[in-house]
């Protein structure tokens, strides 16, 4: 019996495993000089458990008497998180070493923070569900203030600690109400106690709590506060993580929570969660425009960004979860290439976040500067770039759920949105003289920037099949 | 025009082959011709995102061809042209590879069957229009103009999308040619007047309606070729496209005539009345385009065969002279190095070929026989007076219009070629062969049509009627001499009212002048909208965004009590009356007054440690009530859980700073009164949830199980002991854990912390 679950949830063992063995090995090795070759070893872990889960398929299995589920939904988002993971570890490698900030710790913490998003992917049981959550936000907190000395980074992970144990009170306490009635900690007992479309007084508070929880974790308003500042904060390894994996998981968990335990009840959340999406889409595209520094940008840009993937979970379909997992897809790919770039930023090898100084950018790095063109045009999801099929398939799932109201929300939102992406390109083509930056001198971080622009270009021929693999995911999700 | 390259030295080859390519799409369409004018239609489709229901595919009807015929036959002379306007230009290359683009994306709009295929191509013009106005990247004009044409459309164009994808899903296909039989369901759909809005909304700010006009003009810091192609003959007119393309599906309604009539109509004269007042060649020719494009938004208006025929025969007429009048505009600005239109005079003994293309180009645009304007002029005036209600509206509107156009023309074309010479920076010389080829031919053609209008009718203007109305027996013919009629009346008032115009053409001029000086701009107004939506960025980002952890929180909390306290009252769940029955006895009564003034001081206190012990003191209270209760178990636990938290809280606050005693922010009041509706919330929460069914299973099995199976009565107790012991085990580790690690943390941070002020802001 047990042995048939550690089957299942293999890749995670594994994991976890690995995370222990490689804190004790650094620690009684060489400590901090371990770091690099520790840090190439897990992106490579992470790839290849990607492509182990990608290429393991069957039917839905569930272990530990169904608090851990196995199917496509989980699969699909875990090679996301795994694949997005793995390009940023090895992204952060070259700014983190030379800022002398390349612990030891780091890539161990990432190992315990995806062994946490992999938990909620999967989780099938409110225990899980929040085992899993802590997981990864516990070694968040950690990794938020990886530069213990800046008071900044200290502030940035203090905060994000505070608010998010507040979240997790939240959280906490919506479950211990959806217990008290339903009975069951179990998504699959919980969704029979929920059925027939409208829940009782308990069950309608314990779902709004949770769904508050798990809100704050996709960083959607209001509960957004803490991602401009954690953002800013952070090195910029760990902003583009944060802005990566931690997301999919989130909104995974959150697809996992409202449809495997309140399916019965979609009238009921997709009121709360529309309610959501339309104001992390407004204050998201607002609240940018007046940003100077790009890392508080794309903290706005992706409190709207999540807007949109949550745009396609309120419309309570499967063409939503398909939409919303296809949009995942899209915008990590995008943020990914973006943030090669921002973390590339540098005047004389110091580090520059002000959009102003990409000024005639193009001038000095012609190449860059389109990459990251397309990126921003894919960004505010101007067609032909692969951003707006990520738009297109949220915008049609919600007119499709009779949300046509919130599509039209999103699409003004994403008008006033388009507007600071285009000031970066404006900026870039058309600004004024300044003292140009240094052109990007990491291969690695090159090659992830012309990887993801090229991406969003060739993409449109068929979204490299992403669109299937995400229908099929979502069909095991909402039956 | 860029000063500093060298002219003879010619583009070479990237100059030719964009020029060979596009006149091979010309012929290839040629080829249809035919077929599409004896009636047939070709569809072509590739799936592309079938999930999504994108496909790529193409139809080609008498509408899309004759618009495909106009913009590769044109685009063929705008890259014959450029190449030696901007001859030698260091930046050609990537000049011929934008405007070719745009090419392409223009063609594949009209041709695209598919509604997001054609939403696909339509933010392409945008965008290739956007980076050829901005070509001249050194001006901070042509980049303001950039970007303001590109967040209009694009604006408007998002707008449509919406209106697309809800267009589909009420009609069930995104094929254009599926939704046509559908159109009588959509109409009838309440989804209908949201789907026209929001199509509106894009094809309006595409084809510069007023009162989103304002950019077109200003697009015109593009280079002169670039402005004859997208701000003329074709992208501005892609709003005009899908409103003929969508016509069968929603035209028919009151609010589709009664919109687009009125926007057309006033669009037509008002810009045509800022034509007139311009002083720079090129912006009167811009200003004259918004007209055009009015008047062809007002024919769409109606469903009568004269309505369209008269749209399909003035869209190409208007195609024909505008593009030869830019690129004339060019020339002169070429041979002269000026466009104002004081300065220029007497210009045909200098460039005897350029004055004659705009001789016939501007005979055409002023609507005189027997150039094919007059044609196009005769057929509006016979839609306006068969208008029914509006006739009179539109018929005065039109009249207007014209001979105000009619006295544009003279002064584009006629008056900087004839009269006096002018006072000019460049000795005026003819331009090269290839910059009049163009033109010329454009304007012949104008001619030609008008001496033959069978030619147009046949090939062009009747299967566009069969396309947009379904049947080509609707199309009227197009005559040159139809009898002594009303038509032929208007048009001899048109000549009289332009003429006269023409002839105070400096007075008429200072008139409007001083009339556009006091009345506010649009353009202004713009720039009004991004200060407001900056200034709406930057309070935001104050209130919400202060950096300020406690205001984070309070935010999170207010939120909290409004979205649930509103619930609440929404789903009528406050009920306070049953639960507080069982708190009525006196002998609660000093528990109560403990807990509200142990809360009373927690939240008043300025000492931290105070409020801590306060917050104990309450705890306390709680577990008594729990006592009163007889659940002495539960009680015991929560006096321990208690006092763990305050000597933890209190020895953490030890290594914390003190608040601000002085209390210049006092932050207490605000904070007390959130803490009192947070507490209100969460009771009535409470109250109204505990009054459902509760599921019992889980106490009623430790009631039953504890004192036989783990011989204790204190059931909390023998949950942590011997139900859950490993649980507790687990926990108790953890704590250890967690408290070694804080007592290590605590005693490092005293010596790490001066290195905090050293380190810059390198994040």
């Amino acid at each position: 019996m047990i042995s048939a679950d550690i089957a299942i949830v293999l890749p995670e063992v594994f994991l976890a495993v690995y995370a222990m063995a490689a804190l004790l090995y650094a620690v009684y090795t060489t400590k901090d000089k371990a770091a690099p070759a520790l840090l190439w070893a897990t992106a490579a872990v992470f790839a290849a458990v990607a492509i182990w889960i990608g290429l393991s398929g069957g039917p839905v299995q569930t272990a530990f008497g169904g608090a851990f589920v196995d199917d496509g939904f989980a699969r699909f988002s875990k090679v996301v998180i795994l694949l997005s993971a793995s390009a940023v570890l090895l992204m952060s490698e070259g700014y983190l070493a030379k800022r002398d900030l390349l612990r030891f710790e780091y890539p161990v913490l990432i190992v315990l923070a995806v062994v946490g998003m992999m938990m909620m992917v999967s989780a099938g049981d409110l225990m899980a569900l929040y085992m899993g959550l802590e997981l990864q936000s516990l070694a968040l907190y950690v990794v938020a203030s990886l530069r213990r000395d800046s008071v900044k980074s200290t502030e940035a992970g203090l905060k994000y600690f505070v608010l998010g144990a507040l979240s997790s009170g939240l959280l906490l306490y919506g479950a211990s109400l959806t217990y008290g009635f339903a009975g069951t900690t179990l998504f699959s007992g919980i969704v029979q106690t929920a059925q027939g479309g409208q829940l009782p007084l308990g069950l309608l508070f314990g779902l709004a709590f949770i769904a508050a929880g798990l809100a704050f974790k996709v960083s959607a308003v209001p509960f957004h506060m803490w991602t401009p500042d954690v953002y800013e904060g952070s090195p910029t390894p760990v902003t583009a993580f944060f802005a990566t994996a931690p997301k999919v998981a989130a909104m995974g968990l959150f697809a996992r929570v409202v449809h495997d335990a309140f399916g019965g009840a979609v009238g009921d959340w997709s009121q709360i969660i529309a309610l959501l999406s339309v104001a992390s889409m407004f204050l998201g595209a607002i609240a940018a425009i007046g940003q100077t520094n790009i890392k508080r940008l794309m903290a706005y840009s992706s409190i709207a960004h999540m807007g949109f993937a949550l745009m396609g979970l309120a419309s309570g379909t499967e063409a939503g979860v398909q939409a919303m997992l296809i949009y995942m897809a899209i915008y990590v790919t995008m943020n990914i290439g973006t943030f090669a770039f921002i973390i590339g930023m540098e005047k004389d090898g110091r580090p520059v976040r002000d959009i102003r100084a990409l000024s005639l950018y193009s001038k000095t790095d012609p190449t860059g500067a389109l990459a990251l063109l397309v990126l921003m045009f894919s960004l505010a999801g101007v067609p032909p770039m692969v951003g707006f099929f990520g738009k297109l398939s949220v915008l049609a799932a919600a007119v499709d759920g009779g949300l046509a109201w919130l599509a039209v929300a999103g699409v003004i939102a994403s008008v006033i949105g388009a507007f600071y992406y285009l000031r970066i390109v404006y900026f870039m083509y058309f600004g004024e003289e300044t003292e140009a930056l240094d052109k990007n001198g990491s291969p690695i971080l090159w090659i992830f920037l012309m990887g993801s622009a090229a991406a969003m270009v060739f993409g449109v021929f068929n979204l490299f099949g992403v669109d299937t693999a995400a229908a099929l995911a979502a069909e095991t999700l909402v039956r | 025009m860029a000063a500093g390259h060298d002219e003879a030295k010619g583009n070479g080859f990237v100059g030719w082959l964009p020029v060979l390519l596009s006149a091979g799409i010309f012929a290839f369409f040629l080829q249809f011709l035919p077929q599409i004018a004896a009636g047939d239609t070709l569809r072509v489709e590739w799936a592309w995102a079938p999930s999504l229901g994108v496909a790529l595919s193409f139809l080609v009807d008498g509408l899309s061809l004759t618009f495909a015929l106009l913009i590769s036959g044109i685009g063929t002379f705008v890259l014959l042209y450029s190449n030696s306007y901007l001859a030698g230009h260091p930046q050609y290359g990537r000049f011929a590879l934008y405007l070719f683009s745009f090419m392409l994306s223009m063609l594949g709009l009209v041709l695209s069957d598919n509604l997001i295929g054609l939403f696909v191509f339509w933010e392409l013009t945008t965008l290739t229009s956007y980076l050829l106005i901005g070509f001249d990247n050194e001006s901070p004009k042509a980049r303001r103009s950039a970007l303001q044409a590109l967040l209009l459309t694009g604006a408007g164009g998002l707008a449509m999308l919406a209106g697309l994808i809800l267009l589909g899903a009420v009609g069930g296909s995104f094929e254009i040619s599926q939704l046509v039989p559908q159109a009588e369901a959509i109409k009838g759909s309440g989804l209908y007047v949201p789907i026209l809005i929001l199509i509106l909304a894009g094809t309006f700010t595409k084809s510069a309606q007023v009162p989103f006009h304002f950019w077109l003009p200003n697009a015109m810091a593009a280079p002169t070729p670039v402005s004859a192609f997208l701000h003329s003959a074709t992208m501005v007119k892609a709003g005009v496209y899908l409103m003929a393309r969508l016509h069968p599906v929603l035209s028919g309604t009151e609010l589709w005539f009664w919109t687009l009539t009125i926007f057309g109509a006033v669009t037509a004269v008002f810009t045509s009345v800022l034509s007139l007042r311009q002083d720079d060649l090129k912006q009167a020719l811009a200003y004259s385009t918004l007209m055009a494009l009015g008047t062809l938004t007002m024919l769409l208006a109606p469903s009568s065969g004269y309505a369209i025929t008269a749209f399909a025969t003035f869209l190409v007429v208007h195609s024909l002279y505008k593009a030869a009048l830019f690129l004339v505009v060019g020339c002169v600005d070429h041979g002269t190095g000026t466009r104002d239109a004081d300065l220029l005079g007497g210009l045909a003994r200098f460039m005897p070929f350029t004055a004659f293309t705009a001789a016939l180009a501007g005979l055409s645009m002023a609507g005189l026989p027997p150039f094919i304007g007059y044609i196009g002029k005769e057929l509006i005036y016979a839609n306006t007076i068969t208008a029914g209600d509006a006739a009179t509206f539109v018929t005065v509107m039109a009249l207007a219009a014209n001979a105000l156009m009619f006295a544009v023309a003279g002064v584009v074309a006629l008056r900087p070629f004839w009269g006096k010479r002018g006072d000019t920076p460049l000795e005026p010389h003819e331009a090269p062969w290839p910059m009049l080829a163009g033109p010329m031919v454009l304007a012949l053609l104008g001619l030609a049509f008008g001496l033959m209008p069978l030619l147009a009718e046949v090939n062009f203007t009747t299967p566009t009627v069969a396309a947009i109305l379904g049947d080509a027996e609707k199309a009227k013919h197009l005559h040159l001499w139809a009898g002594v009629n009303t038509e032929l009346m208007l048009s001899l008032a048109t000549f009289a009212i332009g003429g006269l115009l023409l002839a105070l053409y400096r007075p008429v001029r200072r008139f409007l002048e001083a009339a556009d000086a006091a009345t506010p701009s649009f353009d202004n107004g713009w720039d009004n909208i991004l200060d407001a939506l900056y200034r709406a960025a930057k309070w935001q980002t104050g209130i919400l965004q202060s950096g300020n952890l406690q205001r984070y929180l309070f935010t999170i909390f207010a939120t909290f009590v409004v979205a649930v306290g509103g619930t609440l009252l929404l789903k009528d769940a406050v009920n306070l009356g049953v639960a507080l029955d069982d708190m009525n006895s006196p002998r609660h009564w000093p528990e109560l007054v403990l807990i509200v003034a142990a809360a009373l001081v927690t939240a008043s206190s300025r000492s931290r440690m105070l409020a801590v012990a306060a917050l104990g003191v309450q705890g306390i209270a709680v577990a008594l009530i729990f006592i009163s209760f007889g659940a002495p178990d539960v009680a015991i636990t929560q006096l321990l859980v208690e006092t763990l938290v305050v000597v933890l809280v209190a020895v953490a606050m030890l290594s914390l700073p003190f608040l601000d005693e002085r209390g210049k922010n006092d932050r207490r009041p605000k904070d007390m009164v959130l803490a009192v509706l947070c507490g209100v919330v969460v009771s009535a929460v409470l109250i109204g949830v505990l009054q459902g069914p509760l599921d019992l299973r889980l106490t009623d099995f430790f009631e039953t199980t504890a004192a036989p199976e783990a011989f204790g009565r204190n059931i909390v107790n023998v949950i942590l002991v011997d139900f859950r012991a490993i649980d507790t085990f687990g926990e108790i580790a953890v704590i250890v854990v967690a408290a070694l690690s804080a007592y290590a943390l605590l005693r490092t941070t005293d010596s790490s912390r001066d290195r905090d002020e050293e380190e810059e802001e390198l994040s």
